[in-house]
């Protein structure tokens, strides 16, 4: 479709407004309203243009170019002297109660209202009168409120509101006093409230975490970076000044994340500047326990030429790391550090997903599905974005059948809203107990895991009657599954989401069958499986037992050394069991980053770089490999990345030292000779050597400023810039200047557009792929000619036994984390550790709501926890927290004892 | 040789003569010059006792400015960094807890504020870039000193003395500059 602008041809795509046209052809157009991921509504009036008739039209009209859909040979002018005016007076007038505060405001240097002020042309101020002020609220330690600067666009309140769910952020008053927080201080309930940090284009909403340790963008060293706390690998970047890091931004990926990030995966960053840091490589035995590189690797060298060495991976490890343990103590001594059940499921999911015969989603799938499924797994706390993305499904399928009906563009938002009402897509929750994702169900229906997995079977047999052999289902159960099945049936797109947190294979099983009987010639179905950790997959690929068989092996055999990677194993595995694993082992060698009660059991410690100061990759549950690039340059401390150091180890070991230096690229290309499945993987990023133009991509932008400061206070003769040679990507301010390949887009910044909504230039179009494509790389091909995979293995319903407890565990979409958990803020909004039962079975227990109960299994006892009644989770259950920092490992999904 | 342009001048290289080679003529030359500048001005000052004006515009030492109420006036927003051409300026921003109102002016301030002097250009950039009249440059210069360290100057180092409890010292390192409003 062709229109003219400003007296120019353009080709643009037909079903966009014209602001969406503008900025796809990079031409600047300010706008505050406006948000691609939320559409318009036309209240801010800064986007201004003039359309004219025809050709002989000289004077023309102004509209709000984000209301008017293109259409073939419109003629419109953006440079018009009319519409300029227009826009500098609207700015004018948003400004008039502006504090102009900008070397306070956090957002300065950052700011959409900053970049629009400027490019409007708007530079004195005329209104010289009082300013109208506010009391600012306390929203809780993450966002930080100053409502003095607000500009009225109503984004965020679209944002919290109608986009992520939230109901205790509104509007308030009239007029020239409108005011957006809460009903009164407090803090915000949404677990994606600091979206609204990036969502408001200026300092109304700031992150609060990073006012600990201010830095301004233009002074960040920054590098792409994927997020570490859950399965999904949702895109960050992550930035750094003076050898900390300062904070965590959204990075756009149109299949992954899009323009939103949770505030775990945004807040939970501060592990990294941790006082918990392993800095220092130690040998315990010794009375001078701290060594030196070369003393260190002498020693490990000993103690594995020494005895049979046994390798423990990592599910938080990048895929480098696990594989440099592999080649190292070899692919038989190699065991996955997580508990067995864990490892089935995750090989079961593997399992699926490679057999080709159902599409493996993306976040964007999901968002664009009109029927989500989801089978026992409580989304929004173990993967808080897929929560979102099937927000996004579910509101959007109604939107999307209103836009049809009366031919209106789904860009339109209020009108759409207006239009679809209450109207909601069909979304079906059946999980173990309530989770807010409930609210926007059609269906939800709580209950033992084995009766979810008879559910999901029981619609699977209705979709494709007598594929499923044993169908002894109750009637209840057959009208549930009829009332759903129909639902599924009518939908073009359904997707299946399960997880492997009910520990239980029948309900993985069974949300498969469901997603392949779906999965026929009018409809194509999509299935996803969340994991527990960023790398769960990855680790699941490489097909390794799992440590409980590395704990037998090593039971029945003795004499071995242990090296175990990034891997606290008291956290996957009861602790009596890793105790007598340690106890077992001669020697434990231990690379992690952090403290924890399993580097307490090292004999050898070495310090292993996080995602922020080394580089690996990672695969997310939808099987995207992700690289991730080290931000904060290294050049005093220890701490390397773990492949690194099990490298040098190798290296030692088989005399191959050739003074070649050693790059993540290297071991993908191992990886992909040794273990088949990875094939591809080495076209994750750009390799080490890239670049453009014979120049790499700076990793600070052009401004960074006190180069020549920054270091003078350690050192005055200015050392040479840090390089670590592993990515193309270097640490200083000198480099390619244009849009580097989208997998190493370290900051979004285009001249005039300072803040993040400049990544309408990094899009092929508004809302688009990223250009050259959306980065990572999926593993998992869909197979045309794949043969169906199919289950039949419906278990017996859930029989409540009398003095046995189903043990499940229970997450908290901010308190769950390992490693997010270091973050003060979010420490704050977790939950103290607790058990929740029915009252059922409370009174079976004798006990009430508060009392302590202590959870026995096969001897094993754990702490006393106090337990909390809950209606919604069924008799002959008990939940407990996970993944907070008190946590330990348990034995998930198994019966155990309860004492009072 | 062909020369390449028509200015070159042959070199005389002649023997000298006896009278040339005694070069008495020559030193009584040299001597009239040196005893000619005994009756000219001395282009040099007595430095201690005697110092140089400097212009009112001179731009010399850096200085951290404080408001008439002590409270100092930088808010670390980054502009006199941004604007450096030497990049010799580097801060770190932190947040004004509630009590310390007279200390800071605005909610934010420099907790480190580090000045490169060996790399400082005294350009005046940072003056002109800074919205909140925090920093200028006095008009006296950087001190020698015997260590390249001495020359990283600290928050301590720079700012202004304060005007209540030392007046004296606060107006002299105001010079004529006007006071800040």
């Amino acid at each position: 479709m062709f229109i003219h602008i400003d007296n120019k041809t353009y080709t643009v795509k037909a079903g966009k407004n014209l602001l969406e046209a503008c900025l796809t052809l990079d031409l600047d157009l300010p706008y505050f309203c406006w948000h691609p991921a939320m559409g318009s509504v036309g209240a801010c009036r800064q986007c201004a243009v003039k359309v004219y008739k025809d050709e002989n039209d000289m004077k023309g009209r102004l509209v709000m170019s984000c209301m008017e859909t293109v259409t073939e040979g419109l003629r419109l002018s953006i440079e018009d002297k009319t519409a300029k005016a227009f826009r500098e007076q609207v700015i004018e007038w948003l400004m008039t109660n502006h504090p102009h505060d900008c070397p306070v405001c956090d957002e300065g240097g950052a700011c959409h209202l900053q970049d629009m002020t400027v490019m409007t042309g708007h530079d004195y101020r005329r209104y010289n009168y009082k300013k109208r002020t506010y009391t600012n609220q306390y929203l809780g330690p993450l966002i930080n409120h100053e409502m003095n600067r607000c500009i009225q666009c109503y984004r965020c309140v679209r944002y919290y509101r109608d986009y992520a769910g939230g109901d205790d952020l509104n509007v308030f008053a009239a007029h020239n006093h409108v005011y957006f927080g809460r009903e009164k201080d407090g803090v915000l309930q949404s677990p994606f409230s600091g979206n609204l940090s990036e969502v408001c284009p200026t300092g109304v909403f700031t992150d609060k975490t990073l006012k600990e340790h201010y830095t301004r963008k233009w002074d960040l060293t920054m590098a792409p970076s994927v997020c570490n706390h859950c399965s999904v690998g949702c895109n960050t970047i992550a930035a750094e000044r003076y050898g900390q890091l300062r904070c965590m931004l959204n990075r756009y990926n149109g299949d992954v994340n899009g323009y939103f990030l949770c505030d775990r995966g945004r807040f939970g960053y501060e592990f990294v500047n941790s006082e918990n840091r392993i800095k220092q490589a130690l040998i315990r035995s010794r009375t001078n326990e701290a060594a030196t590189e070369s003393e260190i690797m002498e020693h490990v060298q000993s103690l594995i030429s020494m005895s049979k060495v046994v390798g423990i991976g990592s599910p938080r490890a990048s895929l480098e790391s696990n594989f440099a343990l592999m080649q190292l103590v070899g692919k038989e001594n190699f065991y996955q550090g997580i508990s067995e059940d864990e490892a089935h499921l995750n090989r079961l999911v593997v399992e699926m997903l490679r057999s080709g015969c159902v599409h493996s989603v993306s976040l964007k799938e999901i968002e664009q599905a009109d029927a989500v499924l989801i089978i026992g797994e409580d989304i929004w706390n173990t993967a808080p974005m897929m929560a979102l993305a099937v927000r996004q499904a579910v509101v959007k399928t109604a939107a999307s059948q209103a836009s049809q009906e009366i031919k209106i563009p789904v860009w339109l938002d209020s009108a759409i809203k207006e239009l679809a009402q209450e109207e909601k897509g069909f979304l079906a929750t059946l999980t173990i107990a309530t989770s807010p994702i409930d609210d926007i169900a059609t269906h939800s229906w709580h209950a033992a895991p084995d009766d979810l997995a008879r559910l999901g079977f029981a619609i699977a047999s209705y979709l494709q009657p007598g594929k499923i052999v044993n169908t002894d289902f109750s009637e209840a159960l057959l009208d549930k599954a009829k009332k759903i099945g129909d639902a599924l049936k009518k939908a073009k797109n359904p997707v299946v989401i399960t997880g492997t947190s009910c520990y239980n294979d029948n309900v993985i099983k069974a949300a498969f069958d469901v997603a392949v009987a779906l999965n026929t010639g009018e409809r194509k179905t999509s299935f996803s499986c969340v994991m527990t950790e960023c790398n769960s997959m990855g680790l699941a690929m490489m097909g390794s037992p799992s440590f409980s068989v590395a704990n037998e092996n090593i039971k029945t055999n003795g004499h071995a050394t242990a090296v175990i990677l990034e891997n606290d194993v008291y956290k996957h595995i009861p602790s009596a069991n890793a105790d007598e694993f340690f106890n077992s082992c001669d020697h434990v060698i231990v690379l992690d980053a952090l403290h924890n009660a399993t580097t307490e059991k090292a004999q050898v410690l070495l310090p292993a770089a996080t995602f922020a100061d080394g580089d690996g990759t990672l695969v997310n549950n939808e099987g995207r490999a992700q690289r991730f690039f080290q931000v904060i340059p290294n050049t005093t401390s220890q701490v390397q990345e773990s492949w690194r150091w099990l490298k040098k180890l190798q290296t030692l070991k088989l005399h191959t030292l050739n003074g070649h230096a050693l790059h993540p690229d290297d071991l993908l290309r191992e990886m992909e000779t040794a273990l088949p499945q990875f094939e591809g993987i080495t076209n994750v990023s750009p390799k080490h050597d890239f670049t453009i133009h014979g120049e790499k991509i700076p990793r600070e932008p052009h401004r960074y400023s006190g180069r020549t400061a920054i270091l003078a206070n350690k050192n005055v003769s200015e050392p040479k810039p840090f390089n670590d040679g592993d990515s193309p990507l270097s640490f200083t301010m000198e480099g390619y200047k244009g849009t580097p390949p989208s997998g190493v887009v370290p900051f979004f910044w285009s001249p005039g557009w300072n803040s993040v909504q400049s990544v309408n230039k990094y899009q092929e179009e508004t809302n688009g792929a990223l250009r050259g494509g959306n980065p990572g790389l999926q593993l998992f091909k869909n197979k045309s000619d794949a043969r169906d995979l199919f289950f039949n293995d419906v278990p017996e319903s859930f029989v409540v036994a009398k003095d046995r407890w189903l043990l499940l565990p229970k997450y908290d979409a901010l308190g769950s984390g390992e490693l997010s958990s270091y973050t003060a803020a979010l420490k704050t909004l977790s939950p103290q550790p607790f058990a929740s039962m029915s009252t059922g079975s409370l009174q079976a227990l004798n006990a009430k709501d508060g009392d302590m109960l202590q959870i026995v299994d096969a001897g094993i006892m754990y702490g006393s926890l106090p337990v909390k009644a809950d209606e919604n989770v069924c008799d002959g259950v008990v939940l407990v927290t996970a993944g907070l920092r008190e946590s330990m490992g348990m034995s998930w999904g198994t019966r155990v004892q309860i004492k009072k | 040789m062909q020369s390449l342009t028509n200015r070159v001048k042959p070199v005389d290289r002649k023997p000298m003569t006896f009278l040339e080679k005694i070069y008495l003529w020559e030193i009584a030359k040299g001597m009239m010059i040196t005893i000619k500048h005994f009756f000219k001005r001395k282009p040099t000052i007595k430095y201690p006792e005697q110092k140089r004006e400097f212009s009112s515009v001179f731009r010399g030492l850096h200085i951290l400015n404080r408001d008439e109420q002590g409270r100092e006036r930088c808010t670390a927003c980054g502009l006199c960094a941004v604007a450096c051409p030497a990049e010799a300026i580097t801060m770190e921003a932190a947040e004004r807890k509630t009590g310390e109102e007279h200390l800071y002016r605005e909610e934010k301030y420099a907790a480190r504020y580090e000045i490169n002097m060996l790399r400082c250009i005294f350009c005046g950039l940072c003056e002109e870039a800074c919205p909140k009249d925090a920093i200028y440059l006095s008009q006296t210069f950087t001190p020698s000193n015997l260590t390249r360290a001495q020359f990283i100057y600290k928050k301590d180092d720079l700012l202004i003395p304060d005007p209540n409890k030392d007046p004296e010292q606060y107006a002299k390192a105001l010079g004529d500059r006007k006071r800040p409003q």
